[in-house]
C-alpha cells in the first residue's frame, strides 16, 4: 500500500497546493470559498500533525485542544501587549510544544487506551483552568483582540502554507529512521526498544513536533477569529475533531487527514445551516461504520475502490489486517 | 473554615456523593473487568437514561426513583444489543479500537439527544425537591439522602447477584481469568453480553438517580465518564470492590478541595486524580495487560 500509494501522491499534492493557491486569485470576493478553504487548511494542518503521534505512533490523543487553546492564546496576548501576529506564531508553537512535554513525559508512558483516557481528563482540565484564569485569558467572558487584519485571501492562503508545512513534515517524518522507529513502536515497543529504538524519546518528539504545528494552527486562528473563549478553543469538541479527521479520513496514512478534514468541513458546512450539531453525529456513524468495515479509512476505501489492493471486506475486523488504528494485539509488547 | 461542624457535614455530603460516584461508576467496572473494553460511550448511557427518566416524568408523571428502575431492563436490552451488533466484532482487534468504536457510539447518542431534545438545560422538580432534613445541627437535602437509599438497595442486589447466582460467580470468573473460565464450561461471550447489558443497565439507572440532583443537557455525561474512569483506576480496575473504595476516595477528595480552592475548579480534582493515578500506578493497569496475552 505504502510503495503503491506513495509515488503518484507525491506527485499529487504539489499540484493541488498550486492550485489551490490560485483561488483567490479567481475569486477574491468569493467570502463563502475562502471562508471553507482556511477552515479545511487549517484542520488538514492539524490532523496531519495529529496523525504523526496518533497514527504514526499509535498513540492516539484526545487532548489536542490543549495546544491549539495555548497557541492561540500565545499569539492573542502578545498581539495585545504590541506584537505582529505572524511574528508570534513560531511562539505559539514553542508554548505549544513545551506543554506538550509536560503533558507526554509522564503520560506517553502509558500504554494505547490508558493514555487516551488520560489525554481526556488533560485537555479538560485545562479548559477549566483557563475559564478560572481570568486575569490573563478573561475567564468566561472571553478575550477581544483588535480587528486591524488583512483579508480573507490572506488568511486563507496562510493556512494553506501551514498545511504544506505538516504536508511536508508528514512525508518527512514518515520516511525518515525516525518514522520506521515510530511504525516499529506502534507495532510492537518491546521489541522495538530492544531493536534499540529510543522509544520515550521518539514519542515525546512526535508528541512536540504535532504540538508545534497545532500550536500554531491556533496562532492563526486567534488572529483570524479576534475573540478567543476558553470554551471555544480549549473545547473537547477541538480535541475530537483531529481524532474524527485522521480516523475516517484513514489513520496513519498521508492523505487520510486531507481527505478527512475536506469530508468534515463539507458535510459541516452542508449541515450547518439546518441541522448545527448533525455534523457530529454523521461523524460518529462513519467512524462506527469504519471501524467495523474499513479501518484504514477514506483513504482505504479509495485505493480499494481504486482497485490496487484487492482484499475483501471481511480482513478489516480480523486482528491481522494490517495498518489498523494501532499496534497488534501483541499485548506482551505493551509499556 | 475548619471547625467540626464543617468538617462534619463536608463528611456527611462525600459519603451521600461516594454512593451516586459508585452506582454510577459500577457499569463501567463490570465491562472492563469482564472485556477489558473501555466503554466511553457509558457517558451517553448516563445521558440518555437521564432524558428517559425526564420522557418518563413527562408522560405519566412517573418519580425519577421508579424511572430509574424502569430504565434498567431497558438498557440492558439495549448494551446487549450493542455487544452484539458493534463491541463483539471489533473485540479481537485492539484495544483502541474498540474505545474509538464507543467513543464513536457516545456522539450518536448525544447527537440524538441534541436533535431530539435540544441543548437546552433540563430538570425534574419532585415534590420533595426542595425539603430538607434535620439531624442535630444538620440539614440534609431529601433527594441526597433517596439517592444515596436507594444506590446502597442496588449496590446490595448487585452484590447478591454476583455472589450467590452461577451467573454473577460466571462472571467473576471471567474478570479473573477468561481462559480459565472458558475451560471450567463458561460460555464467556454469553457472559461478555451480558456484561454489557447489565454496564449499560447500571448507566440508566445511574443517569435516572441524577435527575433528582442535577440539570442535564446532552453533553452532561462527559465530566461523570471521567469521574466514573478516576473511579476504577482508584478502585484498582480490575476489582468490583475497588469502585466502592474509589467512589469514596474521589467524593471526599473533591469535597475538601473546596475548602482550598474556587468551586468551579471542582472538575480539576477529578481529571489530576485521574492522571495521577494512571501514572502512578502503572503496575495495576499492565499488570491487566499482561494477565491477558
Amino acid at each position: 500500500m505504502k510503495a503503491a500509494g506513495l509515488r503518484p501522491a507525491a506527485a499529487a499534492a504539489p499540484a493541488l497546493g498550486v492550485a489551490l493557491a490560485l483561488v483567490p486569485l479567481i475569486a477574491p470576493h468569493n467570502i463563502t470559498v475562502l471562508n471553507l478553504g482556511f477552515f479545511t487548511f487549517l484542520y488538514v494542518a492539524q490532523g496531519l500533525a495529529w496523525n504523526i503521534l496518533g497514527g504514526f505512533a499509535g498513540y492516539i490523543s484526545f487532548g489536542y485542544a490543549a495546544f491549539f487553546g495555548l497557541g492561540a492564546y500565545t499569539t492573542a496576548l502578545l498581539w495585545l501587549h504590541g506584537w505582529t501576529p505572524v511574528l508570534t506564531f513560531p511562539l505559539a508553537g514553542l508554548c505549544a510544544a513545551a506543554f506538550s512535554l509536560v503533558v507526554g513525559v509522564p503520560t506517553l508512558r502509558l500504554i494505547g487506551p490508558y493514555f487516551s483516557i488520560a489525554t481526556i481528563g488533560v485537555g479538560e482540565a485545562m479548559r477549566i483552568l483557563m475559564l478560572n484564569l481570568d486575569k490573563v485569558t478573561g475567564g468566561a467572558s472571553g478575550l477581544n483582540l483588535p480587528t486591524v487584519v488583512p483579508s480573507k485571501g490572506w488568511f486563507y492562503l496562510a493556512a494553506l502554507a501551514i498545511a504544506a508545512v505538516a504536508y511536508v513534515t508528514a512525508v518527512w517524518v514518515r520516511g525518515s529512521r525516525f518514522g520506521l522507529g515510530l511504525a516499529a513502536l506502534r507495532m510492537d515497543q518491546d521489541a522495538a526498544e530492544t531493536l534499540g529504538v529510543r522509544t520515550a524519546l521518539f514519542k515525546n518528539v512526535a508528541h512536540v513536533i504535532s504540538a508545534f504545528l497545532v500550536g500554531v494552527c491556533g496562532g492563526l486562528f486567534a488572529m483570524y477569529f479576534q475573540y478567543l473563549h476558553p470554551d471555544n478553543v480549549f473545547s473537547f469538541t477541538e480535541s475530537i475533531s483531529l481524532v474524527l479527521i485522521a480516523l475516517i479520513g484513514g489513520i496513519g496514512t498521508i492523505w487520510g487527514p486531507i481527505l478527512g478534514a475536506a469530508v468534515f468541513f463539507a458535510v459541516q458546512d452542508y449541515l450547518q445551516t439546518s441541522y448545527p450539531a448533525f455534523h457530529l453525529l454523521v461523524y460518529g456513524v462513519l467512524l462506527i461504520v469504519i471501524l467495523l468495515f474499513e479501518p484504514r479509512g477514506l483513504a482505504g476505501l479509495a485505493a480499494r475502490l481504486a482497485g490496487r489492493r484487492r482484499v475483501p471486506a471481511p480482513v478489516a475486523v480480523t486482528p491481522a489486517a494490517p495498518g489498523t488504528v494501532a499496534p497488534p494485539p501483541a499485548q506482551g509488547g505493551a509499556l | 473554615m475548619f471547625t467540626a461542624q464543617n468538617l462534619i457535614s463536608i463528611c456527611i455530603t462525600s459519603i451521600l456523593t461516594a454512593g451516586l460516584y459508585a452506582v454510577m461508576s459500577y457499569g463501567l467496572a463490570i465491562i472492563y473487568g469482564v472485556m477489558k473494553v473501555i466503554n466511553l460511550s457509558n457517558a451517553g448511557f448516563l445521558m440518555l437514561g437521564a432524558f428517559m427518566t425526564l420522557v418518563y416524568s413527562q408522560a405519566w408523571h412517573l418519580d425519577p426513583i421508579a424511572g430509574a428502575f424502569l430504565n434498567m431492563p431497558l438498557f440492558f436490552l439495549a448494551g446487549w444489543a450493542v455487544y452484539v451488533l458493534l463491541v463483539r466484532r471489533v473485540r479481537q482487534a485492539l484495544p483502541i479500537a474498540s474505545l474509538l468504536m464507543l467513543f464513536g457510539l457516545w456522539l450518536v447518542l448525544q447527537n440524538v439527544a441534541l436533535s431530539v431534545w435540544g441543548s437546552e438545560d433540563q430538570s425534574i422538580i419532585t415534590r420533595y425537591t426542595y425539603k430538607a432534613l434535620s439531624f442535630f445541627d444538620y440539614r440534609l437535602a431529601v433527594t441526597r439522602l433517596v439517592v444515596f437509599a436507594v444506590a446502597l438497595v442496588v449496590m446490595a442486589l448487585l452484590h447478591v447477584l454476583l455472589n450467590h447466582t452461577y451467573v454473577g460467580k460466571a462472571l467473576r470468573a471471567t474478570v479473573q481469568d477468561p481462559q480459565a473460565a472458558l475451560l471450567a464450561g463458561i460460555d464467556t461471550e454469553r457472559i461478555s453480553a451480558l456484561a454489557f447489558g447489565i454496564g449499560t443497565a447500571f448507566a440508566g439507572f445511574a443517569g435516572g438517580l441524577m435527575t433528582l440532583l442535577f440539570s442535564f443537557t446532552p453533553d452532561f455525561g462527559a465530566p461523570f465518564q471521567l469521574k466514573s474512569f478516576t473511579i476504577i483506576v482508584l478502585g484498582g480496575l480490575e476489582n468490583l470492590a475497588g469502585v466502592t473504595i474509589g467512589a469514596a476516595i474521589l467524593a471526599f477528595a473533591e469535597s475538601f478541595a473546596v475548602l482550598f480552592m474556587r468551586a468551579s475548579l471542582q472538575n480539576v480534582v477529578a481529571y489530576a486524580l485521574l492522571v495521577v493515578a494512571l501514572i502512578v500506578m502503572p503496575g495495576g493497569v499492565t499488570s491487566v495487560f499482561g494477565r491477558r496475552s
